[in-house]
């Protein structure tokens, strides 16, 4: 009886095993993926030239900072305001790839908090005797704390008369400038490892890439929609956790943020958009065509209602006509989740945690 | 063909106690290096200090975690009570704190819950009542009367019955129209390993998962009969290691593959076992038995009898508790834990919590990851039990808060807590699983179905 089922069971699997190979037959136009590609193009194409531009442009805010710290008139202000834009903007590819020497060094936290604490900040300048690499001054730090110090209604006369204003603004960009230089140095050496890694455990490049591109997204999501206006706090709205509150320039900080991920997403490169491997492609060999289109179609929605208001974040905060456009902004921001954090992620049989599991 | 199963025999018959001697020392060894472990890889912290909410049991709740790095403790006993195992060592005492160190630790947290640690459980406890120290154990050395050279049949038989209920049951658990027609989840897991060298395009066939779907279904469903055949054994249990092997390279299960591997030496011959206790005595300059008057056979006792057959019919029953409940078992998991259901299925799930003002109608949305670990949200996501339990907790973190800005405050009494919750089962586009429209505070926790999951569309 045991060796007749055993038979059964042999004969069966046999079976299926030849129907199945026609239908391998078929799929044999998708070419098999490789997920060390897909790294090497991402660490190649996206990440690596959105550091160096980063790097030069943070050079030039230092830079910049210097000459108008030696003139410190308006049309020098607007020159440091200019490359601290260009760098925030940047910024917003970098902040996905927070693994490797970017996650190493805290440069995430340390670049751009918000909101930051003003009253520290001057605390800090009138008092001196600050460290900036401490945990407490993390708010007092970054984009967002030069975004004060730049963009205040004070800004110019500060960095006129008092020598300490500019001093700490001078130290916040020599930090930032730094930490750059370590990220660039240690990316040189850790590319080759990124691009191996291609593991399926939490640890491997590939799956801390999978976790902190849906993180990235999320805290999109949370920290500079949801949180403003209210969604953690009973719909009681919140301007001052605006991003780059002084400067207003939130929405298009959030815009090449959802750019960002979205040409991430595709594998295209970093500003000239050309065509490359990603999780797209990684979809579509899984079969996953539909949800390859969803998530292309949902980032343009998303991109498309972000570009959709004519002022600041705080403006359109305050101007109740503008409430159930930025509930809808919100709410395509979270629907996108489920696509890309669960349909996506459950695709490519990731794990997020390290702990031992039996799949239950 | 002889019946190879050793239940219908006499459970009192005498054997050699070789099997049993050598199984407190390879499992005890098992026991040891996995509490080592567990505390060299900061799960402790992890798991049982840093959490600031605990998934308890049902009925279980009262079991909660000792303060701070106190948690250590029942750690720390692990280690000695198992060392204290592998040598015989005060061993009654011994399995038995350590099976209730155990059982306590796990019964603190169910997304830690894992089948090989509910093995581990049961294995410790079916260790406290058999009289595995009586031989080539400090014990013997302290009270050399204790010593046997043979011991009952059931004392190893229910031994093997807990590793045959492991292996039948995860393949009775395969056999559904995912595993085997569909190739899921291994389809998706297989192919998330095609960067390995040689092999790796052929995990990302089709023809690879259905292979190993149906092997490894059939390898579960029939690997102990040929365990208990003396001419298949070899081959079979090479069959054991090799499989294992496999499970252990492609899978993050931790020591699960090796508490098997060497578990299932338990089906190895007397012979066997007693060439490996003599060749370990021999090391250890062991005296020689000296004959013993005490070794009569003992009178059947039929409270052990009964107690044998209570724990066989329970074990039985348990994994199939699931029909009493309507729906898909996968979705619904109503009757899934405790049923060797191991690595069956890739479920996915996205959890939203909104607290709702029943004043005002306003919400928030609950950032998980202010009260969660990574590992617990990822578990309560797709586990109904979990979402309410988690409901719950959210209810009363709430209530009374005050949340206020420049123009407003508003204190919450008594609010609503809605969920709003999408899960993916083995590569399905996900689906609504839990909808906004109930107030999970006021749903009851207990065993009974639950009729607020959105059914499962296929």
């Amino acid at each position: 009886m045991l060796y007749k089922s055993i038979g059964l069971v042999v004969l069966l699997s046999t079976g299926l095993l030849f129907s199945c190979k026609d239908k391998v037959g078929v799929d044999d136009d998708v070419t098999d993926f490789d997920k060390a590609e897909m790294l090497e193009n991402v660490s190649s194409n996206i990440i690596v030239p959105s550091l160096n531009a980063f790097s030069t442009e943070v050079s030039d805010l230092k830079s910049s900072f210097e000459t108008f710290k030696a003139t410190p008139n308006s049309a020098n202000l607007e020159e440091v305001k200019l490359h601290w834009k260009e760098s925030y903007i940047i910024w917003q590819w970098l902040k996905i790839f927070d693994f490797g020497p970017i996650r190493d060094i805290g440069f995430k936290s340390a670049t751009a908090t918000y909101p930051v604490d003003t009253a520290k900040i001057e605390d800090n300048i009138s008092n001196g005797g600050y460290n900036l690499s401490s945990v407490v001054n993390l708010d007092a730090i970054g984009f967002n704390a030069l975004d004060y110090l730049f963009y205040n209604s004070n800004s110019l006369t500060s960095f006129q008369n008092n020598s300490d204003y500019a001093d700490y603004a001078s130290e916040v960009i020599e930090k930032l400038y730094n930490e750059t230089q370590n990220v660039v140095n240690g990316w040189s050496t850790y590319e080759s490892e990124f691009n191996e890694s291609t593991g399926t455990s939490s640890t491997s490049a590939f799956s801390e890439f999978v976790n902190e591109f849906n993180r990235d997204f999320e805290l999109a999501k949370t920290a500079k929609v949801g949180i403003p206006i209210g969604k953690a706090n009973l719909g009681l709205a919140n301007p001052d956790y605006v991003e780059a509150r002084y400067s207003g320039i939130s929405f298009e900080l959030l815009e090449e943020s959802i750019r960002a991920l979205a040409t991430t997403y595709k594998g295209n490169s970093y500003r000239t958009d050309a065509a490359g491997i990603g999780f797209s492609d990684y979809l579509v060999h899984l079969g996953k065509d539909d949800l390859d289109q969803t998530i292309k179609d949902r980032f343009e929605i998303i991109l498309d209602k972000t570009q959709g208001f004519s002022m600041t974040l705080e403006e359109a905060i305050n101007d109740p006509s503008k409430t159930d456009q930025l509930d809808e902004l919100y709410l395509k921001l979270q629907e996108h989740v489920v696509y890309i954090k669960t349909d996506m992620t459950g695709a490519f049989g990731v794990l997020i945690t390290y702990q031992d599991n039996d799949g239950d | 063909m002889t019946k190879g199963n050793p239940f219908k025999i006499d459970f009192f018959k005498q054997e050699s106690i070789a099997p049993l001697i050598m199984f407190r020392i390879i499992f005890g060894a098992i026991l040891l290096f996995s509490s080592v472990r567990f505390i060299y890889k900061g799960w402790v912290t992890t798991q049982y200090i840093e959490p600031q909410f605990y998934f308890g049991y049902l009925g279980f709740e009262w079991v909660k975690p000792l303060p701070g790095n106190w948690m250590f403790l029942p750690f720390v006993i692990m280690v000695i009570s198992a060392l204290f195992i592998v040598i015989g060592l005060f061993y009654r005492y011994s399995t038995f704190v350590y099976f209730l160190c155990f059982t306590y630790v796990e019964l603190i947290d169910k997304s830690n819950y894992l089948n090989h640690y509910y093995f581990v459980s049961l294995m410790v406890f079916l260790l406290i009542f058999v009289p595995a120290n009586r031989d080539f154990s400090i014990d013997v050395l302290r009270r050399p009367h204790l010593r046997r050279k043979l011991v009952s049949a059931w004392h190893i038989g229910i031994l093997k019955f807990q590793m045959a209920v492991v292996y039948i049951f995860a393949g009775i658990a395969k056999l559904n129209s995912d595993w085997l027609l569909e190739a899921q989840p291994l389809k998706i897991w297989l192919q998330a390993h095609h960067q390995i060298p040689l092999i790796g395009n052929l995990l990302q066939e089709e023809a690879t998962a259905y292979l190993l779907s149906w092997g490894g279904c059939f390898y579960d469903l029939f690997i102990v009969f040929f365990l208990l055949q003396r001419k298949t054994r070899p081959f079979a249990y090479i069959v054991v290691i090799f499989f294992h092997l496999v499970t252990w390279l492609l899978f993050p299960i931790g020591v699960f593959p090796w508490v098997m591997i060497f578990s299932t030496t338990i089906f190895f011959s007397v012979k066997f076992h007693r060439t490996l206790l003599l060749a370990l005595k021999s090391i250890f300059k062991w005296p020689a038995y000296v004959p013993d008057k005490i070794d009569a056979k003992p009178k059947a006792n039929s409270f052990v009898k009964l107690a044998l057959v209570i724990y066989i019919f329970i074990q039985i029953v348990i994994p199939f508790r699931y029909v009493l409940y309507p729906g898909n078992l996968f979705w619904n998991e109503e009757g899934f834990r405790f049923s060797w259901r191991v690595m069956l299925m890739h479920k996915e799930g996205l959890a939203t919590f909104y607290i709702k003002d029943k004043a005002t109608g306003r919400t928030i949305e609950v950032d998980n990851s202010d009260y969660l670990t990574v590992r617990q949200e990822d578990q309560m996501a797709t586990q109904p039990d979990m979402i309410l339990q988690y409901a719950k907790f959210l209810k009363s973190e709430f209530d009374g808060k005050t949340f206020s800005n420049s123009t407003k405050s508003i204190t919450l009494r008594d609010p609503e807590v809605n969920a709003e919750v999408f899960v993916a089962l083995n590569g399905r586009r996900a689906q609504l699983f839990v909808d906004k429209k109930h107030d999970l505070s006021t749903l009851n926790y207990n065993l009974k179905h639950r009729n607020w999951l959105e059914p499962f569309e296929k």
